[in-house]
């Protein structure tokens, strides 16, 4: 690409986690020239030497601002599983798929354009207890898509695919993102995980790729100085079941019966500062999903630090670290009957 | 102290009581120095006669976390856990006898096939795995494909996937077997478990061969298995379709003591087992693309048939009655 000059990136959703993480690394990069940030707020903390841009992907006038900024890159961290500051639950559908819609429509239009990198969800692989164990990229479609978000990601890859049949010329890839997890993220996945006891779904017990946060943005950078092509598994190595990740976090479990699943973390959830865990989650968490991560690491050639066991475990360990009240472990049974009087 | 005899109690009385006590006393003075109470309980384990200690530190390893639970989720302390169950089951329910258990490779890759039968649980792929794991010189825990329905419900998914089982698919077989597991496959499925009793031991048809197709793509030999005793287990003598469309199963079987009996209708009727593991079929001649010649697919999936279904007679007939 444009060897003197260095990378002209534009990023979607910047003032998202994920937008303003690549952001930031993006502009202290010495291979890039320029990085623009367009979203429909400014992003809340301090992300570098970046333009801002504000514009809301869901209209017609990014067809007019993307080629205006003569970028070689488009990054869109635009898809979002959780509602956003400014970015309520009931509108999410429109800023998945309208906005990625109206985003492709610009990148049609931008003739500089070279890559573009989708920030995308393995949701499209649904959550089924009898699915294949870890998902090859080619078997997206195979299982029923239930839930308003898994709908939404397969409707916006077909618009991706589309695009990406019709500009040979322009190397797009979609990376499809296994649910991130970190001590400083603030997600509903997060938070339920950091509840002093966690309730989970009775008789079941998921099997969980979570991918730590550092490994999320490390991929992303991988895949804009990346040649890689179409869809892209993002997943730690290996999987471990939710019950592990509660006993590596010394987390008492207490089973609710599904159908009261989520009803009850509505409710008690938000009580308790974890917020409703809804749809997607929580048929993630009665079945768990895997992915099959060999491409990522063999043609993106990019290694995540942690495993999934490895991810759990750091952040079971730095939750700990800065957790209020007493800890709820379930050797505390063990030290009252050692009279040890707590 | 009971640990010579092999069967400690802990708490009982006299001495036995005594060694809890100390131990207790140890975890709480751990717990009072600022250690946290599973910590302290393993630094107090030492206090306890081996074989105690022993369980106590399987125990407190999993409240950690710390445990071997491989990333398909079979879970090896687990499996080791509930043996005696199916040991129970091997030795004195079904009094299996096994031949040919050394057909089944020591290690590498290996597609074990048998006939299916004796409803819900598969107990047909566990009574295998007991046969490879007791009677085989090199022991190894085999992985056994089953009915997607399975891994639906609550407890049974669970309880599936940690003693080795996968949901039928031919995704996981070959990623399975890629990764040189022993695997175990049912082709007949559904038609196997939920045909009626008048139909016992008589094999339905193949699917589509999906198995051969596995095989041929990995290069893994095919072990044919004959199971004779799995099919009187649950003698289904009706079905109730409304009834299985009602709980999403596949069938709603009806035996002599099911649902009459309730939930001690499921206890399995104590039926006479044999096992025979037959020569394996090696596919290494063939090129991995043989997989998609349906003639050469349908031959061998033919031919696995035929085995298995002769050497169910002749095991019939060696084993005589049916429950004696």
């Amino acid at each position: 690409m444009a060897p003197e000059e260095g990378r002209r990136i534009a990023i979607t959703g910047v003032s998202g986690h994920w937008g303003s993480e690549i952001a930031r690394r993006l502009a202290r990069d010495p291979r890039v020239s320029y990085v623009v940030g367009i979203d429909t707020h400014a992003p809340p903390g301090d992300v570098g030497e970046v333009d801002f841009i504000e514009a809301d992907l869901r209209g017609a006038l990014i067809s007019r601002l993307l080629p205006s900024t003569e970028v070689d890159t488009v990054v869109h961290c635009g898809i979002l599983w959780y509602p956003e500051p400014g970015k309520p639950a009931r509108s999410l559908h429109d800023f998945n798929v309208i906005g990625t819609l109206q985003l492709l429509a610009a990148c049609e239009r931008t003739p500089t354009l070279e890559r573009v990198v989708v920030r995308g969800s393995a949701a499209i692989y649904g959550c089924e207890g009898a699915a294949p164990l870890f998902f090859p990229e080619e078997l997206a479609g195979e299982m029923p898509l239930r839930t308003r978000f898994q709908r939404d990601v397969s409707e916006l890859e077909s618009y991706f695919e589309n695009f990406a049949r019709r500009h040979p010329e322009i190397s797009s890839c979609m990376l499809r993102f296994q649910p991130e997890i970190g001590a400083d993220l603030d997600t509903p996945l997060v938070r339920y995980l950091s509840l002093p006891v966690v309730p989970t779904q009775l008789g079941y017990d998921p099997r969980l790729q979570l991918l730590d946060a550092d490994d999320a943005t490390g991929a992303l950078e991988a895949a804009v100085w990346g040649d890689i092509r179409g869809p892209v598994n993002i997943a730690p190595s290996g999987a471990l079941s939710l019950s592990r990740i509660l006993r590596i976090g010394g987390r008492p479990s207490l089973p609710i019966p599904h159908p009261l699943f989520g009803p009850a973390l509505e409710r008690l959830g938000s009580r308790l500062g974890a917020g409703p865990v809804v749809g997607d989650a929580v048929r993630l968490l009665r079945y768990g999903r895997g992915v099959d991560n060999g491409r990522m690491r063999r043609e993106l050639g990019f290694q995540p630090k942690l495993s999934a066991v490895e991810a759990a475990r750091e952040l079971m360990t730095r939750l700990d670290a800065r957790r209020i009240g007493p800890p709820l472990h379930p050797g505390i049974a063990l030290a009252r009957l050692a009279g040890s009087g707590r | 102290m009971s640990a010579e005899e092999g069967r400690p109690k802990v708490g009982v009385a006299g001495e036995d009581s005594e060694v809890l006590t100390r131990f207790l006393r140890e975890v709480r003075s751990g717990v009072e120095a600022g250690v946290d109470p599973v910590t302290a309980a393993g630094e107090a384990v030492g206090s306890l006669p081996a074989v105690v200690r022993e369980a106590v530190e399987t125990i407190l390893r999993r409240l950690r976390g710390d445990y071997s639970e491989d990333e398909w989720g079979f879970d090896e302390d687990f499996a080791e856990a509930v043996f005696p169950l199916f040991r129970f089951l091997y030795d004195v329910w079904w009094r299996v006898d096994v031949e040919g258990v050394r057909n089944v490779p020591a290690h590498g890759r290996g597609l074990m096939v048998a006939n299916h039968a004796g409803s819900l649980f598969p107990f047909d792929a566990s009574m295998m795995t007991m046969a490879v794991m007791r009677e085989h010189p090199l022991p190894r825990w085999p992985r056994f494909m089953v009915l997607d329905w399975a891994f639906v419900l609550p407890f049974l998914s669970a309880f599936m996937r940690r003693v080795g089982g996968v949901p039928a698919s031919p995704h996981n077989a070959t990623a399975l077997l890629e990764r040189d597991e022993l695997v175990m496959v049912f082709p007949e499925g559904v038609k196997g478990t939920g045909k009626p009793f008048s139909e016992r031991y008589r094999l339905q048809r193949f699917g589509r061969g999906g198995f051969v197709e596995v095989a041929l793509r990995t290069r893994s030999p095919i072990i044919p298995v004959a199971v004779v005793g799995s099919e009187e287990i649950y003698p289904k003598v009706a079905d109730a379709p409304g009834l299985a469309r009602a709980v999403g199963a596949p069938f709603f079987p009806i035996t002599p003591t099911f649902p009459l009996l309730g939930p001690l209708g499921l206890v399995p009727l104590p039926s006479k087992w044999r096992i025979e593991f037959c020569d394996p079929i090696d596919l290494s001649e063939h090129p991995p693309e043989a997989a998609d010649d349906r003639g050469l697919v349908f031959d061998i999936s033919e031919q696995v048939r035929e085995t298995i279904q002769a050497k169910i007679y002749e095991n019939l007939v060696a084993r005589g009655g049916a429950f004696l």
